[in-house]
């Protein structure tokens, strides 16, 4: 062990150099001396009088000159000695604690980062550019028999910087093909970046574009683009527009407060409509302008919708899903059998919310069905790492189809080894749940299904509190899972509950038992369980008999790696009578996605082990509950690689 | 000689002594107003008198927005890092038993200052100030797993002070950004 007299005292004088220049000497009057005038000294006291008067009443009313909301949820800084220094993930979520990982230390343990490890974390079959940086999806579109994705992207570093607009097509939205980059910082307004924006298709078949430009001045302008050559399907060049920006920011409205604009919908009047996030203060909200031709626009009153203490909305999206049908709907789409969703990233704490509600047509504004479950404030997409999300309507298979930006939780430094940072969650389609009515449901787009190959089928093995059973697969990296679970009754009848909360976050992952739970599957596991992922259900019975559905994901023992993030995720999951708990979960290396009932809650991790990887990958069936006997029927498909 | 009183505009004459007076006022009330902002921002922050250091001594802070005041932050934070690598050589000749270590302590401060700064600075200055909380995030969690790297070898760290500086130094930052969003 280290002795103290070895580190340096913490509080010794490594003050952070500075650049010093002395203060200017106070200037002295180049007046020699004067002989005043009487008059002339009684004005100088009095202005003196009203100068010291000034600075008293300044001194005494000094009070805080910035908004109330400071949120510094930081991690307090550790006096460090090797053994007790806590790994901390970057991005501290508000109120999520940080899990402590405790290395076991000795030479088993120091470990660079191989670069065989490091290669193992490139996913088989998520979208990623070849390398650097990709963040938001942008302006998906069914065009010509291609779908295309646009992406920002940097393209030095893997880290963000100037963004350029990537490229990319595919006949399945699974198989890619790369293209140039679309656009690029050519032009004054959108010289310090070519942010985020979506597409629409016309009528006549024409495709425009809005994004937003990121000035020389860095003000926040929306712009139109369209394609060079409309018949070109794979839409390679594209044309900004002469009179660009076509909306600058408006009056009360910030210069960096006013981006992504959305695909346009017609109203009433036949005009299009779009939609762009915004806050006043700390309140997030998302403007509405109208426009016929793209070019010029006009300014609603009011705002689509606001929620007080969210804060800035980003890459905000509105779109009609149906009451009743089993498709998606064009964004113009309205009427009695329509419900409207409302979509924001909030920027404050990197998390992409939705709600369910009504939309007035004529008046250009939403109201939630259940305002306590509010933009911002209630469902999330998913509840990992999910951001800067956004549909668009596939014409071409009648779907509303989601993608969204998934960041990576290791360091900067692993992904300049690595050389690249980023993925693209698997395309989602998007769907009313018919059942419960108040939330929607996410399934992995169905041409996923195309890449399994070899199924290994386990069928009702019986899993006794406290079960671990290892699954023999021909391998762990590429998985596409569908697993189904049911609580023997009689344990479940005869349990007392309690009134105990659970939060997926904070409740020590899989380890904890409970007489109900945890119990489900641990993907890219390694033999002797040193690093495991598990995703689970956890059922708590409360006092009065009702069953309550968590879904989890643990990451706190996923790698022996101490500088990557070990959160736990998740969230409740409706669980209606007669349903069996179903979960599917897609293992693609570094990023695992599950989904719990059919898709009604949804959980994006990343991983990062660097045992249980290549051929030492494993998939266990726990039940670490206390007191029931779980049933299990596992579905275990092979995933070939796609064109990525 | 001439009489005083018949010069049109002289230092001396009231209205110019009131100008003079009006105008001290004046920079005496923003002067003040700039530190009040300077003292509230880093009431903000986990570590309020290391953030009065990093920002009081840069003289550029007296007329900056918060803006302004996080970007002198990020430049404390780079400069802390070249001055870290500079240490890491130094250590890696005078303690050469430290050397795997003192090797990954060297990558991750490389991307402290050639990734996460730039990255923070640009985004800053184009309005997106989330890249940039991520890239000071980033740079405290990068020191920590340079301290860390030490005891993983079996060694006691040489690096704690400053690896403690940076730190904190970059939570400051993130704080500091964070009432940017």
């Amino acid at each position: 062990m280290a002795s103290s007299s070895d580190l340096e005292n913490p509080n010794a004088s490594s003050a952070l150099p500075y650049s010093y220049t002395p203060l200017p000497d106070g200037e002295q009057t180049a007046e020699p001396a004067v002989v005043l005038h009487p008059k002339k000294a009684v004005a100088i006291l009095v202005c003196a009088f009203l100068s010291v008067g000034f600075l008293v009443a300044l001194i005494g009313n000094s009070g805080p000159l910035l908004p109330k909301n400071l949120n510094t949820n930081v991690a307090p800084s550790t006096v460090a000695t090797p053994a007790k220094t806590t790994p901390l993930s970057r991005g501290v979520d508000k109120g999520v604690s940080e899990k402590a990982f405790r290395p076991k230390l000795g030479a088993d343990n120091s470990f660079p980062w191989s670069s065989n490890m490091l290669d193992w974390q490139r996913t088989g079959f998520h979208f990623q550019p070849e390398k650097n940086w990709m963040n938001d999806p942008n302006g998906p579109v069914f065009y010509k028999g291609w779908y295309h994705l646009f992406y920002q992207y940097h393209p030095d570093a893997p880290v963000w910087g100037k963004i350029v607009w990537g490229h990319a097509v595919s006949k399945d939205l699974i198989n890619w093909r790369h293209l140039p980059i679309a656009m690029e910082t050519d032009e004054w307004y959108d010289e310090q970046g070519v942010w985020t924006g979506s597409a629409t298709i016309l009528p006549d078949g024409q495709l425009v574009v809005l994004y937003t430009g990121s000035t020389n001045e860095s003000v926040q302008v929306q712009n139109l683009a369209y394609p060079a050559d409309p018949n070109d399907p794979l839409l390679i060049n594209w044309v900004k527009y002469p009179g660009n920006p076509v909306l600058v920011p408006p009056p009360g409205i910030d210069d960096k407060d006013f981006r992504d604009p959305t695909t346009a919908w017609k109203t009433p009047e036949g005009k299009w409509r779009i939609t762009i996030g915004s806050k006043i203060n700390k309140t997030g909200i998302s403007l509405v302008y109208d426009t016929v031709d793209f070019k010029t626009f006009e300014l609603l009153d009011g705002v689509l919708h606001a929620v007080p203490g969210t804060g800035m909305w980003e890459c905000v999206d509105f779109y009609p899903i149906s009451k009743q049908a089993e498709n998606g709907l064009d964004t113009s789409v309205d009427g009695p059998g329509v419900k409207h969703i409302v979509k924001a990233s909030m920027d404050d704490d990197r998390h992409d919310y939705y709600a369910i509600g009504t939309y007035d047509a004529y008046k250009g504004k939403w109201t939630p069905d259940n305002p306590t479950l509010d933009v911002g404030i209630g469902l999330r997409y998913d509840y990992g790492i999910y951001y800067a999300s956004k549909t668009f309507y596939d014409q071409n298979k009648n779907r509303r189809v989601l993608w969204s930006w998934i960041k990576e939780t290791d360091t900067e430094a692993s992904d300049i080894s690595k050389g690249w940072a980023s993925l693209m969650g698997v395309p989602r389609t998007i769907l009313l749940d018919k059942k419960t009515k108040s939330n929607i449901i996410q399934w992995p787009v169905e041409e996923i299904t195309a890449l399994r190959t070899d199924a290994t089928v386990f069928k009702k093995l019986v899993l006794e509190a406290g079960a671990l059973v290892p699954l023999n697969l021909p391998a762990a990296s590429q998985l596409d899972i569908v697993a189904e679970f049911e609580l023997d009754e009689a344990t479940v009848q005869r349990l007392n509950g309690a009134d105990v909360a659970y939060d997926c976050a904070q409740n020590g992952g899989a380890a904890t038992r409970g007489a109900l739970g945890p119990f489900g599957l641990s993907v890219l596991a390694h033999d002797g369980l040193v690093e495991h992922t598990p995703v689970y259900f956890y059922v708590a019975k409360a006092v009065d008999g009702s069953l309550k559905t968590f879904f989890c994901a643990d990451q706190s023992r996923s790698s022996t790696a101490t500088d990557v993030d070990k959160s736990i995720y998740g969230n409740i999951v409706p669980v209606l009578k007669g349903e069996k708990l179903s979960m599917r979960i897609l293992v693609d290396h570094s990023i695992v996605e599950s989904f719990a009932q059919e898709g009604r809650t949804c959980i994006t991790s990343r991983v990062y082990p660097t045992k249980a990887i290549y051929n030492n990958a494993r998939m266990f069936l726990f039940n670490n509950a206390t007191a029931a006997t779980v049933t299990a029927s596992v579905n275990v498909w092979q995933m070939k690689s796609a064109d990525i | 000689m001439e009489s005083r009183n018949t010069n049109k505009m002289k230092i001396s004459s009231p209205l110019t002594i009131l100008f003079l007076l009006f105008l001290l006022q004046q920079t005496l009330l923003s002067a003040m107003a700039d530190i009040q902002l300077i003292k509230n921002t880093c009431k903000g922050t986990p570590s309020p008198d290391l953030c009065l250091k990093i920002l009081l001594a840069e003289p550029k802070s007296q007329n900056a927005d918060l803006t302004g005041l996080a970007l002198i932050g990020v430049d404390a934070v780079n400069n802390k890092g070249l001055e870290i690598l500079k240490q890491i050589v130094d250590l890696k000749k005078s303690r050469p038993e430290l050397r795997p270590a003192l090797d990954q302590c060297a990558e991750v401060y490389h991307a402290v200052v050639e990734a996460d700064v730039p990255s923070s600075r640009d985004a800053l200055r184009g309005g997106m100030p989330k890249f940039a909380e991520d890239g000071m995030a980033d740079s405290a969690v990068e020191a920590q797993v340079c301290e860390r790297r030490f005891g993983e070898h079996g060694h006691a760290s040489p690096m704690t002070g400053s690896n403690n500086v940076m730190h904190d130094a970059a939570n400051v930052v993130r704080a500091i950004i964070r009432m940017l969003l």
